[in-house]
């Protein structure tokens, strides 16, 4: 019930006209509740800052603080010594505050990301240091006074004098628009690409999704909303001191959007008011504030998971709700859509040159030879068995194939191009899709969400588009989702498209990555182990799925010990052992090759009594 | 050239407690690939507690050792609540958070109940005022101390790592923890100890730090701990002669910085560093690069 009826307070029209209401009461409140009222927006771009990059994007940072004081110097600077005008010195500080964050996080991708934890606590304390020191600048530990603000009642926009509630009115409204732009690009692709890369870079990394690039834009956003936040600060209290960017600063912009939920819009909105009025209204809190900001972060996580958001709001949707008139046109654009597929398969069906090409690969672990001059080719419309013991090299070929590991000599090409030494999201947009032995999902978005990640490769909105919901982004989102539920009715999912992946059936998260792999149009299909673990039923869907894909020309690989499943379903058949291919044919050869036998139950001989031993019980 | 080979000196001495808070970040994440964020805390913790049990007339090296003890009772408390839980519940950054809040409680709790104000750290060993003279430049024996205390400590640590049973078994279970339960090494139990041992190294670091530098602060270590995690990554996080060599190059590159250009700038040397190595060689100068496990 509760629920229910806080539910109501997201509403979009019931929003709107708090907006409103505050705008027209600011005009009537006092001079210290605006002075709150201020904060109280200041402090929810801080808690959205983190939100965008730990909560969405995955990442930390314990230095946040930093990117709030590039953006309030910076601002202060531009102002007193260019004498830009207030919205263009506010916006070159939030674009500095990015630029920086661009830079810091050069290093993603190349070490633990506890590393890049651990830089942003040093950039938060070199930024302080920066700040005492460069007194010419700054002020030093004296700190700016005089930064044009209503306070001092020397701000003006473009010849306007702006008082406090002025002031006010023009947070109030840059907040609401960047919330209105957040919460636009969260639930389209690029959002959505943000909490793959938080799940399972992998796997994000498997549907198309860059990484190294991903991130870097999660810390320049992030660094950007803090970086406005600080400019506003600065024009709000018209005095900057280096004490209000240290440690501390940081560590209540993590407190705020952690205990106030994490991976929602709301969550921080929530943190911020809360963490804006305790100090102000009970003393008790403000005297031992930041030992009790320490043991919010210490417990926070495991008592309090998903923040005050999680416990009493409804859950975040991560795709757009999409009115019915945009549907309207979404079945000419779907058309589309399928032609250009249509037309990407026609250029390798012409022919019978391999779509895959796999020639001589080689690859050592610490002096361990995985891989030991594979070859191997696929065609269009081919479904492959690879079949081998455990350790003979079968993921660790998909692996090398798919631009995970990197081969130390042979050589990959796919549709005539060589793709030996790309990376895993380069091979995977030109249509190399696979999954993993284990189902690497989402775990707070529900089937649906998951699904639709698939499409990553083929979206062509750009971010912009997305952010502003332009009318032809909402039409693709549209289309993908359409043809998302067909896929996920095909694998027989439609009864739980809206549940939560992290409490689905172990078969089900499975069925969910192979409807996210068909959502990708994949021209070719590396599947490990996709059986194991499924129930007689859902083999045979799966087998079922496998064969139309086929029918529509894309190829197959699969990684099985389901003999069974294997028997009437492929083409050919490969059997990997100790990194070389010892037989190539059809299944019913294998079953009676030496190699294979010997591979499968030891080397035949006097020293195998185990194996002599059965064969007389036989 | 005097003044130039005294900074030489003094970064050589202090560097070699980098390479001590190094080796205490390092133990950690070989066990379990976390590290203590607070780590800084406790280095001040150390001192504090060594400070006030001086005060109360407790002989200097009886209250070294329960200041060292304290901290690493902590550092297990830090595993057991701030590591453990997390690593569970699958939160894959969350630790470093959590740990951080730790750090932050620490720091708070030292403030309200110790005061905020930098306290006076005694001499123990030698006064500040003693210097021996080594190839005609003035050098504190503190300093030398210092130094001799910090190779010893980590030569020691070697020689257990490489020795002992115990120290084996740290070493399989950073090889490979699954591999090294199935090989009947208690994990647990060694995880357990890796946390003691570096809570241990960051109390021992945090006293002779601040016998160093006379005085103790709340706020005190949070600076040290990116310095150790700089000397960490420097020899690669997992070679105890990478450390050593990182810190101490760490320690005379911020002091020349510090002595030719400003103080301030020893910091941010460090930073400086940090970025560089990162982006020239992230698995570090003596460091393997890591096989990513899919």
């Amino acid at each position: 019930m509760l629920r229910n009826a806080l539910a109501r307070l997201t509403d979009i029209r019931l929003v709107f006209a708090a907006v409103v209401a505050l705008g027209i009461a600011a005009e009537f409140a006092s001079r210290s509740t605006i002075q709150i009222w201020s904060f109280v927006l200041i402090n929810i771009l801080i808690a959205q800052s983190i939100n965008v990059l730990t909560g969405i994007a995955g990442q930390i940072s314990l230095g946040h603080a930093g990117f709030m004081s590039i953006g309030a110097y910076g601002s202060a600077v531009l102002m007193k010594s260019l004498g830009l005008p207030l919205p263009l010195s506010i916006a070159s500080a939030a674009l500095l505050s990015a630029a920086v964050g661009w830079a810091l996080s050069f290093a993603v991708g190349r070490v633990r990301e506890f590393y890049l934890a651990m830089m942003t606590l040093g950039f938060g304390m070199i930024v302080y240091e920066i700040v005492r020191e460069w007194t010419g600048l700054t002020g030093g530990v004296m700190g700016m006074r005089g930064v044009p603000s209503p306070a001092l009642g020397t701000l003006e926009v473009f010849g306007i004098k702006i008082g406090d509630a002025g002031y006010f009115r023009l947070m109030l409204a840059v907040t609401v628009i960047v919330l209105w732009l957040l919460r636009n690009f969260i639930t389209s692709p690029y959002g959505r690409a943000f909490f793959a890369i938080q799940a399972s870079e992998v796997a994000a990394g498997s549907i198309g999704i860059a990484r190294a690039s991903t991130k870097r834009s999660a810390y320049m956003l992030s660094a950007a909303l803090i970086g406005l936040a600080g400019g506003f600060y600065a024009h709000l209290v018209g005095y900057l001191g280096p004490e209000t960017f240290d440690l501390n600063r940081s560590v209540e912009a993590l407190v705020m959007a952690i205990v106030g939920g994490l991976g929602t819009l709301s969550g921080p909105i929530l943190g911020a008011v809360l963490f804006t009025y305790l100090p102000e209204k009970l003393q008790f809190f403000a005297d031992y504030q930041f030992m009790a900001y320490g043991l919010i972060l210490l417990v926070s996580f495991v008592l309090l998971p998903r923040g005050l958001a999680g416990l009493v709001l409804p859950r975040t949707h991560y795709i757009k709700r999409l009115s019915a008139d945009s549907s309207g046109n979404s079945d000419s654009r779907d058309a589309a859509a399928t032609q250009n597929v249509s037309e990407d398969r026609n250029r390798n069906n012409n022919g019978s040159a391999p779509l895959l090409r796999v020639e001589n690969l080689a690859i050592s672990f610490l002096g361990l030879r995985a891989l030991d001059g594979v070859s191997l080719e696929v065609r269009s419309g081919q479904i492959l068995g690879l079949v081998g013991p455990n350790g003979s090299g079968k993921s660790t070929l998909v692996n090398v194939v798919c631009g995970i590991y990197r081969a130390d000599a042979g050589r990959v090409t796919f549709d005539g191009s060589d793709i030996t030494g790309l990376s895993d999201d380069r091979v995977a947009r030109r249509g190399i899709i696979r999954t993993f032995q284990d189902p690497r999902l989402v775990p707070g978005f529900t089937v649906r969400e998951n699904v639709l990640l698939g499409a990553h490769r083929r979206y062509r909105q750009n971010a912009f588009a997305a952010a502003i919901n332009q009318r032809s982004a909402l039409r693709e989102e549209q289309a993908m989702l359409a043809e998302a539920d067909r896929i996920i009715d095909s694998v027989g999912l439609t009864a739980h498209a809206n549940s939560i992946a992290r409490d689905l059936p172990y078969g089900d998260k499975r069925m969910t990555e192979l409807a996210r792999v068909l959502l990708a149009r994949p021209r070719i299909l590396l599947l490990d182990e996709p059986a194991a673990g499924l129930s007689e039923g859902e083999i045979a869907k799966l087998g079922q799925v496998l064969r139309a894909a086929k029918q529509q020309g894309i190829a197959v690989v699969l990684i099985e010990h389901h003999m069974e499943f294997l028997n009437d379903l492929v083409d050919e058949v490969i059997v990997l052992d100790a990194g070389q291919m010892i037989y190539r044919g059809d299944m019913r050869g294998m079953y009676t090759s030496a190699p294979v036998i010997d591979a499968y139950l030891g080397r035949q001989g006097q020293d195998a009594p185990a194996v002599a031993g059965s064969e007389h019980h036989a | 050239m005097n003044f130039t080979l005294q900074l030489v000196f003094a970064g050589v001495c202090v560097g070699s407690t980098y390479a001590l808070i190094a080796m205490g970040l390092s133990l950690t994440f070989w066990t379990t690939r976390t590290m203590n964020f607070g780590q800084g805390s406790l280095l001040m913790v150390g001192a504090v507690a060594a400070t006030t049990l001086i005060t109360a007339k407790l002989p200097p090296a009886l209250a070294v050792v329960a200041g060292t003890l304290l901290t690493a009772v902590l550092m297990i408390v830090v595993e057991r609540i701030a590591i453990r839980p997390l690593i569970k519940s699958g939160e894959s950054m969350g630790w470093v958070v959590s740990t951080l809040g730790f750090g932050l409680f620490l720091q708070g709790f030292v403030a309200k109940f110790f005061g905020s104000q930098a306290i006076v750290f005694p001499s123990l060993m030698f006064n500040s005022q003693d210097f021996v003279k080594i190839l005609g430049i003035q050098v504190s024996a503190q300093y030398l101390a210092v130094l001799a205390l910090s190779v010893a400590l980590m030569v020691a640590m070697e020689l257990f790592l490489r020795r002992s049973r115990w120290g084996r078994a740290v070493r399989a279970v950073s090889h490979d923890a699954e591999v090294a339960a199935l090989a009947g090494i208690p994990v647990r139990r060694i995880v357990v100890l890796s946390f003691a041992a570096s809570g241990l190294l960051a109390g021992l670091a945090g006293i002779m730090v601040s016998q160093i530098t006379g005085t103790v602060e709340p706020q005190f270590g949070f600076n040290l701990i990116i310095l150790g995690f700089v000397a960490a990554v420097f020899g690669g996080m997992g070679s105890i002669v990478g450390a050593l060599i990182g810190g101490i190059a760490l320690g005379i590159a911020e002091k020349l910085a510090g002595g030719f250009i400003s103080t301030a700038f020893g910091d941010a040397m460090a930073f400086a560093i940090l970025m560089v190595i990162l982006a020239i060689r992230p698995q570090g100068l003596f460091g393997q690069r890591e096989v990513v496990k899919v």
